[in-house]
């Protein structure tokens, strides 16, 4: 009993991680995120539309693909470094969150779909090759994005 | 601030406030819009500065894209003021609102700069892999302008 008292008398000590310990590091965490995201928006939507046959069409999509490969990997180290981070300044409330569970599903999703299909479709001996398969490819790839995103504001809303 | 004041005692106003759906959907379709917006500016300014796609002309990515880019931003501009409006004397008292809107304007001015200055002679550079250095710094300049404005955009709410 009397070390219970004692440990009572010691001043809680502040969380360690500066997510928790100060108010202003959540948002510009958070700020980095979004810029992640739209990198990976840009890119991802770029390529897409160019599988969709809506866009940059007299380009080859396997060199297209190549060159925005590098940038479509920052967007996703930025988003797997900041995404994590956000988490654990309060993982017990984010793992309660229905919002939050969704967009794992999708992130799941739409990593697997792009890492499977998507660069399947971006190989340079499909290049000559009639667009086919590749266009519902493209869209099932922006939706699964645009539910990443979508699953992802709406943890904020609730 | 009378102004702002006046415009929240509207019936719209008071609508877009206390109904449940209005904010959430309005925050959705302005975000979604930035990002689809913001993704094609940000790679428009990468293929001039030479950093992307740098065997596409840059007439391709800038001008294959505007309309998408006229798209979002024409929602994202109607998603903004119509967030604005859900509450005209919290947005118009927030120093970070008007930062944001300022740093808005500047973009929107290098673009133009950029548009009817540096790109004009886009035929003689379309397919080097990098731009004038001219046009390069205005590439540089936007896409600098976009990252501080998603900061203080976001500012917003915590001021």
């Amino acid at each position: 009993m009397w070390l219970a008292h004692i440990l009572q008398g010691i001043p809680e000590t502040p969380p360690l991680n500066p997510i928790a310990r100060w108010e202003w590091v959540f948002p510009v965490v958070e700020a980095i995120h979004i810029c992640g995201f739209t990198l990976l928006v840009g890119t991802i939507v770029i390529l897409d539309l160019r599988l969709l046959g809506i866009s940059l069409r007299s380009q080859p999509i396997s060199r297209l693909a190549k060159e925005l490969s590098p940038w479509i990997w920052a967007g996703m180290i930025i988003q797997l470094t900041t995404g994590p981070y956000l988490f654990s300044g309060d993982p017990h409330e984010y793992v309660q969150i229905a919002a939050f569970r969704n967009k794992m599903l999708f992130l799941a999703l739409a990593l697997t779909f792009h890492f499977a299909v998507i660069r399947k479709a971006t190989t340079p001996s499909a290049d000559s090759a009639a667009l086919g398969w590749r266009r519902p490819a493209a869209l099932v790839s922006l939706g699964l994005w645009f539910g990443v995103l979508l699953a992802g504001l709406w943890i904020g809303n609730l | 601030m009378r102004f702002c004041q006046w415009l929240s005692e509207t019936t719209f106003s008071r609508n877009l406030r206390d109904a449940p759906y209005p904010f959430p959907v309005l925050i959705i379709v302005h975000i979604i819009t930035i990002a689809l917006f913001g993704g094609m500016v940000v790679m428009g300014n990468l293929r001039v500065l030479g950093w992307s796609m740098k065997s596409v002309p840059v007439s391709q990515v800038i001008g294959q894209f505007r309309p998408w880019k006229w798209a979002a931003f024409g929602l994202l501009l109607v998603s903004g003021t119509l967030l604005a409006m859900s509450d005209p004397v919290e947005y118009g008292g927030n120093i970070m609102f008007w930062i944001s809107n300022a740093l808005l304007l500047i973009a929107g001015l290098n673009a133009l700069i950029f548009h009817f200055g540096a790109y004009k002679s886009v035929a003689v550079w379309d397919t080097a892999v990098e731009a004038p250095t001219d046009a390069r710094k205005w590439a540089g300049l936007s896409l600098t302008l976009w990252i501080i404005l998603v900061f203080a955009g976001r500012a917003i709410a915590f001021f």
